[in-house]
């Protein structure tokens, strides 16, 4: 018997990767009350089934774990058009294949299309909230240049640069792909139904929420590591300097991509996350040619430049790195039996300025991934010796 | 007939001088008292008439009219009576006035004619040393809190009639047999240190806030032996230099805490979770002192931080910056002295068990109230928190790693360090270095600078927060005995800072 629920040409996930679709559906109310801080929702969407209930399901979570073991697949609700794609299924982008990327997506406009669209290269393009004529101007031109040369253009519904560069990339070569914060049927705004429609005609719309579930603000920061994973270079038009905004670009990051901006004028506040990225080494993009020229170094380049360059680290570092990777991950835990409280706390120190560890709740450390510094470079003083 | 007589006054932690002048004319038999006398002061009428009856003097059937002077401080507690007693006394002739000038006379009668002990003797007795008295008049019971002031002739008096003795001229009653006192004697072995297992890191913690008088938070899950190890505080704190015992006994004698001796241990006050504001610093009446004056010199141990209410962990906010409370209300104000070490201890969420892998089945929004009761101006002024776990089987057969006269000596050398650099400053403690202090005493070397650069950006370190990072790298260089601060006590002392991480501040 197939794992896959049912046999049709719309449905290519099987029964797990849909329950976890349809998880996060039901709870999607309760993540917008939790995650007003993106690094926790990235964490919580990181939780096997489980845990995830067991953190959000409060009094729905008999009911919820309930109807969990009872799933079969037919629960979702599903809307003519949309299809579902997990992992498991061959036709599953490979860019996505990687940990903290939702495992399923929803798809509008036919599988055969979405996987000619997320054939490198891809660029993704993300706006502000609080966009600017300019920007729009601006993320609409890139796009039309980026699609006329045949770059897929990925982006968002949710802000008016992102939708101006879909609608741009559109005019030029149909090459859109949106990524939806909600449910495919009901997720956009009413001003931009019109833009998802021609999307689902032309290109295509993928989200990671089943039909019928509202878009809501967390949805927003989620959507962004699909962005993040299938684009090869992401081009940051607008940004304002809270990590909200940032949270696509510094994703991208830690994927190990390349991350590029748009400069703006130095006393716009729109415009200021863009230029503290250019600031740290962000490639400065001045058109769509400056982007076509960012993948073709990628390209000669690749795969190497993208990876970070692996850390070298003092042994008693190293050391330490292991064991918290070990499951010993709170100080009380690594320091044991051996009373070198100093040595063991300093090193703590040392890995978490270095980025390579975060503190979790309950005093616990977190491995974490290291990011490209700003600034300064660091050197712990070990590494300072001879 | 007028008398005077001169007694004191506990007006919060002060002794306000009092005369009582005593008038007897002719005219119905009456006994009033005047001068913002409160009810005890009032009833001390039918005391003082009994007393001096049965003691076999007379008591004038006369118009008897007494006057509190200064007329407009408010006079409380019932230790006024022997002044009075002796007043009446000398007004009626039975007594001659002449030393009644040149002595204080402090103590509550009983209608027997006995003089009892007041509260704030002590108090009492540096006010009469400084007002220029040199005699002083009082029961045993508190006798030798008086005698720690030098200058001052003490006479113990065991009734109204020993007080007349003494005032004519006479020899005053002995001290009563021993009495708990000794500044240096250790009393009975209490807690200590070698009776933890595990738990390094969460000792060392503790040795370091001990050592240079830093705040401090342990937070674990139930069982882990948070509260033990705030027990054990007390062991490992040097004792008490005299003018600090002095000090302490001066505030807890005032607050009817001691019985007349001289603590060498440091206060240790463990206040219910229940506690209101004004009990924590005071206010709540004319004269209450809250119990974080009481751990001046001490620690004020807060045992379930978050269940504390909001009002009453604000409240502590100026004691822990300025070392003493301000307290002003309708009808008075006052200033007490309230320098202590703050150590709290905290379950890491609601259900206690959040890192102890699956027990822990708080939501996410009981985390966030959780972390939101305990965020805030209170966390920017802890210095240190520490993480306990659950034991490991072998972390309880273990033997201990360090008892508590190690540790004690360890603190003592340290603290000896710390007085000798900061003799000018006007402290004695590092965590109470102020921003020029720091400059001068704290050099890094350039990889320490690096590393504190680094903290700054990655949004790990506040302004205040690398002030409060430099004073716990300054201790534990220290404890070492080094010189200057290496780039290990800044990393060490980086990763038990606590703002971060209970905050819920994430790096980005």
């Amino acid at each position: 018997m197939s794992a896959f629920a049912l046999e049709d040409a719309d449905r290519a996930a099987c029964v797990p990767c849909l329950r976890r679709s349809w998880l996060l559906g039901e709870l999607s109310a309760l993540l917008d009350c939790n995650c007003r801080e993106d690094g926790r929702l990235y964490e919580l969407l990181a939780l096997p089934d489980g845990n995830l209930l067991k953190a959000l399901g409060g009094r729905r979570r008999a009911e919820l774990e309930t109807r969990h073991r009872g799933f079969v697949g037919t629960e979702l609700e599903r809307s003519p058009g949309v299809a579902e794609l997990c992992r498991h299924d061959a036709r599953f982008p490979c860019a996505l294949r990687r940990p903290g990327v939702p495992p399923m997506l929803h798809v509008a406009g036919g599988l055969e299309r979405l996987r000619d669209l997320v054939e490198p290269p891809v660029v993704a393009i993300l706006g502000s909230a609080r966009s600017t004529d300019y920007g729009i101007e601006m993320g609409a031109s890139l796009a039309r240049g980026l699609a006329a040369s045949g770059v897929t253009v990925a982006s968002g519904l949710g802000d008016a640069v992102a939708a101006a560069s879909l609608r741009g990339a559109l005019e030029a070569s149909g090459k859109g792909l949106a990524v939806i914060s909600g449910g495919l049927d009901v997720a956009a705004p009413v001003k931009r139904r019109g833009l998802l429609e021609r999307l689902r005609g032309v290109g295509c719309a993928v989200g990671e929420l089943p039909c019928g579930v509202r878009a809501r603000r967390w949805g927003v920061a989620a959507s962004l590591r699909l962005l993040a994973a299938i684009a090869d270079v992401t081009v940051v038009v607008e940004a304002t300097d809270s990590p909200r905004e940032l949270a696509g670009a510094r994703l991208a990051q830690s994927f190990g991509k390349a991350v590029a901006a748009v400069p703006g004028r130095l006393t716009s506040s729109a415009s200021r996350g863009s230029h503290s990225l250019l600031l740290e080494g962000a490639r400065l993009i001045r058109g769509a040619g400056d982007v076509l020229e960012l993948l073709c170094e990628l390209d000669r380049s690749a795969p190497g430049a993208v990876t970070p360059r692996p850390l070298e680290l003092a042994p008693r570092l190293r050391g330490v790195l292991e064991r918290v990777g070990d499951g010993a991950d709170t100080a009380g835990k690594l320091i044991g039996g051996t009373g070198g409280a100093d040595e063991v706390l300093s090193a703590l120190s040392e890995l978490e300025l270095m980025g390579l560890l975060r503190r979790g709740d309950g005093g616990r450390y977190v491995p974490a991934q290291p990011l490209p510094a700003p600034g300064v470079r660091y050197r712990s003083s070990s590494q300072m010796e001879p | 007939m007028l008398a005077r007589a001169h007694t004191f006054t506990i007006e919060g932690l002060h002794a306000r001088h009092v005369t009582v002048e005593v008038d007897v004319r002719r005219g119905l038999p009456a006994f009033t008292i005047v001068g913002l006398a409160d009810a005890a002061v009032r009833e001390a009428r039918e005391r003082v008439r009994s007393a001096i009856l049965n003691c076999g003097y007379e008591f004038p059937a006369q118009r008897i009219t007494a006057n509190l002077a200064p007329g407009d401080v408010p006079k409380a507690g019932a230790a006024l009576d022997l002044a009075l007693a002796c007043a009446v006394l000398a007004a009626s002739a039975q007594l001659t006035p002449e030393r009644l000038g040149s002595h204080v006379l402090f103590g509550e009668l009983s209608l027997d004619g006995q003089v009892r002990a007041g509260r704030g003797t002590l108090a009492v007795a540096q006010a009469a040393r400084r007002a220029g008295f040199d005699a002083l008049v009082l029961a045993g019971a508190r006798a030798r809190e008086a005698k720690l002031v030098d200058g001052l002739q003490v006479s113990v008096v065991e009734g109204l009639t020993s007080a007349v003795r003494v005032l004519a001229g006479g020899r005053a009653d002995s001290l009563p047999a021993q009495l708990p006192c000794a500044a240096s004697a250790h009393a009975a072995p209490g807690p200590d240190l070698s009776e933890v297992r595990g738990q390094h890191h969460a000792v060392r913690a503790l040795v370091i806030a001990a050592a240079g008088g830093h705040n401090c938070l342990l937070s674990g899950p139930p069982g882990t032996g948070k509260t033990m190890l705030a027990q054990r505080l007390g062991s490992i704190l040097p004792p008490l230099s005299r003018t600090e015992a002095i000090e302490v006994a001066r505030i807890h004698g005032i607050a009817g805490a001691t019985a007349g001796s001289l603590a060498a241990k440091r206060p240790l006050r463990a206040p219910h979770h229940s506690i209101t504001a004004a009990g924590l610093i005071g206010g709540a009446g004319r004269g209450w002192v809250g119990e974080a004056v009481l751990a001046h010199n001490g620690v004020l141990f807060l045992d379930e931080l978050s269940e504390f209410s909001r009002p009453t962990l604000e409240a502590l906010r100026q004691p822990l910056e300025e070392g003493r409370v301000s307290i002003v209300r309708a009808q008075h104000s006052a200033i007490y002295p309230a320098r202590f070490m703050l150590v709290a201890a905290t379950n890491p969420c609601p259900c206690g068990y959040a890192g102890a892998g699956e027990r822990c089945n708080c939501s996410e929004a009981d985390l966030a109230r959780h972390r939101r009761r305990l965020s805030g101006p209170l966390l920017d002024r802890i210095d240190l928190l520490a993480h306990l776990d659950h034991h490991e089987a072998h972390d309880l057969r273990a033997p201990a790693l360090t008892s508590s006269g190690k540790a004690r000596e360890q603190v003592a050398s340290a603290r000896r360090r710390q007085a000798r650099r900061l003799r000018c400053d006007g402290v004695a403690l590092n965590a109470q270095m102020d921003a020029r202090a720091i400059a001068r005493h704290i050099h890094l070397g350039e990889d320490s600078e690096v590393m504190l650069q680094r903290a700054r950006e990655r949004g790990l370190l506040s302004a205040r927060g690398q002030h409060r990072v430099l004073r716990v790298a300054r201790t534990i260089a220290d404890l070492d005995g080094s010189a200057n601060v290496r780039t290990e006590d800044l990393g060490a002392a980086l990763a038990l800072r606590g703002d971060a991480a209970l905050a819920g501040a994430r790096a980005a």
